[in-house]
């Protein structure tokens, strides 16, 4: 087991968290402790909070926040971040192939079922291609570690990716509490994330447009990640607008406004595909606007992430980005991928179901940790009943092996404990450039031994440091 | 910015101001019950049925009790005038208008709901009400002052000012609907103790006995009160200061939006009115007059809905 402070059983630390190590040596963890309710009761104070689905109407809750750190060395983010940005100009390459000429199922990479039975492909966005030529204005890799220089990508989130609010605040609750420790550490800054991304999307508006009106689409305050929303088009000094504000006219998008109603060029869209627009897709949807689709392939408005970009994040594509690196950017891929086994593949369901207690098995298109199985936790009950699930319907998973994901001290009631994290970067992509914001969310799974770091699943966060030297 | 987020904002206003009157008349009706020799029942029911929820309370309740009245003014989630639903409201209003409110403005609603909540979980017990009514009112009086010190007195501000006077004109013309028109024919003698303490609880809960005494030096009639309740300038809860309000915000958004509205051109016209004619005119039928505004404040609101796109969620 590696742990980021302390490195593997039997060192003695590691030269990155020498700083931060010696602080907690003077600190009283009780104190911190104390500190730590007081930095949750800010969060609730300021209404940072998220709703879980299936819970009573009016339950928000808090995500954990834990206040020991997490800290990248400038080398080790030298790597992620050139990474991660070839994987995800290699994403886009793939989408704009996909959606046009499909010369990666020609060359005969990808299965042409894999890709046209997929629901999250879109055949509307065939033949078309977005302003600025991106799919994905914005991405949330995540990435899980084993060793010092073991990074491996978990998913992309290609989608819809939430958390960067959080990211946020969790570095303005450090610097309010802590400030002596961003004085002994050259942390590199993730406050202009805001700014950035609000500049990453205009540079995709035609340039002909002087100023572009920008705006927030959300499902409304019931949406699990309404506060990040609220808090995003807060930053952006944009509306935060649903879908009934909407409306299209003579071909133009349009937000009704108590002055009558103004145009809107781009919107940042928190809302599904298939809720988008009941026209096009899913018709009882009251999320989006009727016509909104049309609009978008009209070039009226731009759609950020462009629909059908979940294409290149399904857990099943997953297991062939390495083949599309190499496809589209001719270059060996920086980041490893998790090896993964394709249920749909009768060799290797039967692998996968022969070494169920060793594997997690997930959905193809599952999300937020649910519905997936974490072999050497589960019960015997747990086990026979995803044996029954597999046999029922194996295209629906994949499987992968059990990392020994990587610790970080956390404060818990007995003090300092391992604890499993993951990490998600946030990546804005422009047609000028693709920018990595220098840190993360950092998730920890709060019980001992736990791998599941979701929030829906009780996992908490961490501030994440990027070191300048 | 958004019609929607105009009747958030709007709205938001009215339920935080309908709390706030709800609280200082259950303040009112309790100093009443304390300093009575029966338990005051009848205040209790006057407040159930202004608020419109009469049919409510009966189909929950058999017993008109003090605690029962309290606990559903106070906290009953199928009371939607109770003022834990108004406070939830006015939240969830808040948050899906969160861009459009300062820091301060939205920490001050936030802590009302977390205060409000806390201190409603369980049954309210009499030793506890006053602090809790103290506690709603002073919520309120938190989000005003955020509100005039940090707001920038834009659209914005406007329609929460005009959310927040339609609902005070529509409180105390609703007070004086029931309880004034009552009093009146008992009003002849002046001072009979019975109706002293009923002037008392309708002044109390405008939040104008103190001013009222000190202006008037203790006289009490019935026409000083109406003419205070109405036509007073200075009196924040006077139909005349709600208007000149309302006119003013409308007058505003009329000229940052360089447009004409329809109702601003109505509550100039009941402005107008009000300030030409300083005192009740013994000939005005004060039940007809009160009535007549009730309803064209009512229609004042929808005026505005539709004069700005604001829209019902």
């Amino acid at each position: 087991m590696f742990d980021e402070m302390m490195g593997f059983e039997g060192e003695t630390g590691r030269a990155t968290y020498k700083n931060l190590s010696d602080w907690l040596d003077d600190q009283d963890l009780k104190k911190l402790s104390k500190e730590s309710v007081k930095a949750e009761e800010m969060f609730r104070r300021v209404g940072i909070t998220f709703n879980v689905y299936g819970q009573k109407e009016a339950e928000e809750r808090l995500i954990p926040f834990d206040l020991i750190p997490r800290i990248l060395s400038a080398d080790e983010w030298r790597v992620l971040e050139r990474g991660i940005k070839q994987r995800v100009s290699a994403i886009n390459a793939f989408l704009c192939d996909i959606y046009n000429e499909q010369e990666i199922i020609s060359a005969g990479i990808i299965p042409a079922e894999l890709i046209h039975r997929n629901e999250a492909f879109l055949p509307q966005m065939c033949g078309f291609t977005p302003l600025g030529g991106v799919y994905t204005h914005v991405v949330g890799v995540d990435i899980v570690r084993t060793g010092p220089e073991d990074f491996f990508v978990l998913e992309d989130n290609a989608r819809v990716p939430s958390g960067v609010s959080y990211m946020l605040e969790n570095r303005s609750t450090m610097q309010h509490m802590f400030p002596e420790l961003f004085t002994t550490h050259q942390i590199r800054p993730i406050n202009n994330y805001p700014k950035e991304l609000f500049e990453s999307l205009v540079a995709c508006a035609n340039s002909h447009i002087e100023s572009p009106n920008v705006a927030l689409l959300t499902p409304g305050i019931h949406n699990s990640a309404y506060y990040e929303h609220s808090f995003l088009a807060d930053e952006m000094g944009i509306e935060l607008i649903q879908g009934s504000d909407l409306e299209i006219y003579d071909g133009k998008v349009v937000i009704r406004t108590t002055k009558g109603t103004e145009v809107v060029d781009i919107i940042y869209r928190r809302i599904d595909d298939n809720f988008l627009d009941p026209l096009s897709f899913d018709p009882n949807s009251l999320l989006g606007a009727p016509g909104l689709f049309d609009a978008y392939r009209s070039r009226a408005v731009i759609l950020a992430n462009a629909p059908g970009s979940g294409i290149s994040d399904d857990k099943a594509i997953y297991s062939y980005i390495p083949e599309i690196i190499k496809f589209y950017m001719g270059e060996k891929p920086l980041l490893k991928n998790i090896p993964t086994w394709r249920c749909a593949d009768k060799q290797n369901l039967t692998y996968v179901l022969e070494n169920l207690n060793e594997l997690v098995v997930k959905e193809v298109h599952g999300s937020g940790g649910y519905g997936m199985l974490v072999g050497p936790a589960a019960s015997k009950r747990e086990l026979s009943e995803f044996t029954r699930k597999l046999r029922a319907n194996p295209a629906k998973y994949v499987a992968q092996p059990t990392l020994a994901l990587s610790t970080v001290p956390t404060l818990t009631k007995n003090g300092l404990a391992p604890r499993h994290v993951d990490l998600r970067p946030f990546v804005l992509v422009s047609p000028n450039e693709i920018k990595v914001t220098p840190g993360g969310l950092t998730r920890v799974a709060l019980k001992k031994g736990s791998l599941v770091v979701n929030s829906s699943q009780g996992g908490g966060t961490k501030d994440t440091w990027v070191l300048r030297a | 910015m958004l019609g929607r987020h105009g009747d958030s904002l709007f709205w938001m206003a009215r339920y935080l101001e309908r709390s706030e009157n709800i609280a200082r008349r259950i303040q009112a009706a309790f100093h009443y019950a304390l300093s009575k020799e029966d338990d005051g029942k009848d205040e209790w029911t006057t407040i159930i049925s202004d608020t419109g929820s009469g049919c409510t309370f009966s189909q929950k309740y058999d017993e008109t009790t003090v605690t029962n009245v309290i606990n559903f003014l106070l906290r009953d989630r199928d009371n939607l005038n109770s003022i834990l639903s108004l406070v939830y409201k006015a939240r969830q209003n808040g948050r899906s208008v969160r861009t459009a409110l300062t820091q301060e403005v939205w920490l001050s609603l936030n802590e009302s709901w977390i205060a409000c909540e806390t201190a409603l979980k369980r049954p309210t017990n009499i030793r506890d009400l006053p602090a809790v009514l103290e506690g709603i009112v002073r919520g309120s009086s938190l989000f005003r002052g955020a509100l005039y010190g940090t707001m920038l007195h834009n659209d914005i501000f406007n329609f929460l000012r005009l959310g927040t006077y339609i609902e005070r004109a529509d409180n105390t013309l609703r007070i004086m609907d029931s309880k004034y028109y009552q009093l009146l024919p008992t009003a002849r003698v002046i001072g009979g103790s019975e109706d002293q303490s009923q002037w008392e609880v309708m002044l109390r809960s405008l939040a104008a006995w103190r001013s009222f005494n000190w202006l008037k030096k203790g006289r009490l009639d019935p026409i000083s009160v109406a003419n205070f309740l109405i036509f007073d300038e200075r009196m924040p809860r006077s139909i005349h200061f709600c208007y000149k309000e309302i006119k003013l915000n409308l007058e505003d958004l009329s000229n940052s939006y360089c447009s004409d509205y329809d109702s601003l051109n109505a509550a100039s016209q009941i402005w107008t009115a009000l300030h030409h004619s300083n005192s009740v005119d013994k000939r005005i039928k004060l039940r007809e007059f009160i009535a007549d505004h009730i309803v064209k404040n009512n229609l004042l609101s929808l005026t505005i809905a539709s004069d700005f796109n604001l829209c019902k969620q």
